[in-house]
């Protein structure tokens, strides 16, 4: 059990009053933020509330349990192994990665060095993730993102508002294909994918002295803490992945990444915060790489009653610009935007489908002739 | 007579140990500083490493407040530090200035960054050499009038029984 191996950063006393909160909470635990001397919350299935020092649920904050100045020091003392020196580059960043996956973001007052972000003080304010492992949560999605014609999966972009289970849907679609557990039925035999997971916050998969600790099947190569864009060039310059996993693109360098490994035959799923597909048209990054037709498929999560729900989209659904127009008028562009990009869209559909279908004439007779 | 003389002679011998301890010290924190600032090896192993390396007793001190973080949750590492500085100080033969100067790197250890850290275990590496620059000239002084007193002493003492 992943939430036992996070007591272990936890200080006592927290841990104490984790210990009495009633069971279904305790299972569905999903955020506890620690605000030195505010009210300790938990954030659990789609619901949130205040603890009480017995541990019971309660909307009012005077009655919760506060958190005071000594906990704050023993658990960042704790999360930091007593050396705040050794983590600064994830000071840096605003978050700390213990074993297990779980995150914990940091809030502070912020040191500041030549205008950029140097680390944090004065930490006070804590929210842990708890990762989660859903073996299996990728099922129903595999059948859709499977490229029988390339006996691989098609470029996929998981879309999704936080806390939706964007990173956990990413985790299992890469040991799916690295198991060649492709839930398909044109894909009985095949195996396995090699694997290339790029994983900038360790969240994908918590990666202990570079071994992951969450299962991604047989042939899973991680690059732990690694940037992104960076990350996936390393990985197809050195490791010859055939898929590579990346968890939140957003920014332009990683769509360079993400075209160069397009064009060296490698196929990517991603994941990007976003509430719908018109959100991904309203950002700028992925409404380019959507208009280039660069993903095929878009899964795109939400959550109702503590259940994630998927919605597929395709490629050409996204192109044929019904999507498209309105989301542009959605996000605030210029009045003359929608006309002008929607020959861009058409253009980018010509140009996207023959260069996947490319791609994939280029791998079958590769395979036809390493198997048979 | 016996017994005098070795009084004499133990006196000697701390006088002697004080100046080579405040080295091993100081040695024992530069070390320290390469793991923290080069390695960034994390507290607890940095000074398990640090440790192993001295003689005793200040090899306790290390590997004790080591362990100390490492089993106790709830602790800060001030507190380990102070706990291991105090329990092992009474076996060595350093003076209070020189434990001032450890207690006050412990209240910064592990809590802030590798600059501040540096800082810190520079600043306990200065106080320690104005220490150990009164421990020698307390050496030369004391150590050889120690072991002739102890004599002497004893002497006396067995004339005046006589």
């Amino acid at each position: 059990m992943r939430l036992a191996q996070l007591y272990e950063w936890l200080p006592d006393a927290l841990c104490g009053v984790l210990d009495r909160l009633p069971g279904p909470v305790r299972e569905q635990l999903e955020e506890i933020r620690v605000r030195q001397d505010r009210p300790l919350e938990v954030v659990y299935g789609t619901e949130s509330a205040f603890v009480t020092p017995e541990g019971a649920m309660t909307d009012d904050p005077d009655a919760a349990w506060r958190p005071d100045q000594g906990l704050c020091r023993t658990l960042l003392e704790r999360i930091t192994r007593h050396s705040l020196y050794a983590v600064e580059e994830e000071l840096r960043s605003g978050f700390i990665t213990v074993s297990g996956g779980h995150r914990i973001g940091l809030a502070g007052r912020v040191v500041l060095e030549n205008g950029s972000v140097r680390r944090l003080r004065d930490i006070a304010g804590f929210n842990v993730r708890i990762a989660r492992e859903r073996i299996g949560c990728s099922a129903p999605v595999m059948p859709a993102i499977v490229d029988p014609a390339a006996r691989t999966i098609r470029h996929t972009l998981i879309v999704s508002p936080p806390q939706q289970g964007k990173t956990t849907l990413l985790r299992d679609v890469a040991r799916a294909v690295s198991a060649g557990d492709w839930r398909h039925p044109s894909a009985a035999g095949w195996r396995g994918r090699k694997v290339g997971v790029v994983d900038e916050r360790s969240e994908i998969a918590a990666c202990e002295n570079g071994v992951p600790t969450f299962d991604l099947g047989p042939r899973c190569d991680v690059l732990d803490a690694c940037p992104k864009a960076e990350g996936m060039m390393m990985l197809i310059r050195s490791m010859s992945p055939e898929v590579i996993a990346v968890d939140e693109i957003g920014r332009p360098e990683d769509a360079a990444a993400l075209r160069e490994a397009l064009h060296a035959g490698v196929r990517v799923v991603a994941t990007a915060h976003a509430s719908g597909i018109e959100d991904v048209l309203s950002r700028p990054v992925l409404r380019e790489l959507a208009a280039e037709g660069l993903f095929r498929v878009y899964v795109i999560l939400s959550r109702t009653g503590g259940r994630v729900t998927h919605r597929i989209v395709t490629a050409e659904e996204v192109l044929a610009g019904r999507l498209g127009r309105q989301a542009i008028r959605s996000g605030a562009a210029p009045r003359d935007a929608p006309s002008a990009m929607a020959p861009r869209l058409a253009a980018g559909s010509g140009a996207g489908v023959p260069r996947a279908e490319a791609d994939a004439a280029r791998q079958i007779p590769a395979r036809g002739g390493n198997h048979g | 007579m016996a017994a005098g003389t070795l009084i004499g002679f133990a006196q000697a011998a701390r006088y002697a140990a004080r100046p080579r301890q405040i080295r091993e010290l100081m040695h024992a924190l530069k070390r320290l500083e390469t793991e923290i600032s080069y390695g960034q090896t994390p507290l607890p192993e940095a000074l398990a490493k640090v440790g192993g390396a001295l003689a005793e007793p200040l090899r306790r001190i290390f590997l004790r407040a080591s362990a100390r973080m490492a089993e106790r949750r709830e602790a800060t590492a001030e507190a380990c530090w102070t706990e291991a500085v105090e329990t092992v100080w009474p076996d060595t033969a350093m003076r209070a200035g020189e434990k001032e100067a450890l207690l006050r790197l412990g209240a910064s250890l592990g809590y802030s960054d590798r600059v501040d850290q540096l800082k810190h275990v520079r600043l306990a590496m200065v106080h320690l050499e104005a220490e150990e620059a009164a421990a020698r000239e307390e050496q030369r002084k004391y150590e050889k009038m120690c072991r002739s007193l102890g004599v002497l002493g004893a002497a006396l003492v067995v004339i005046l029984m006589v």
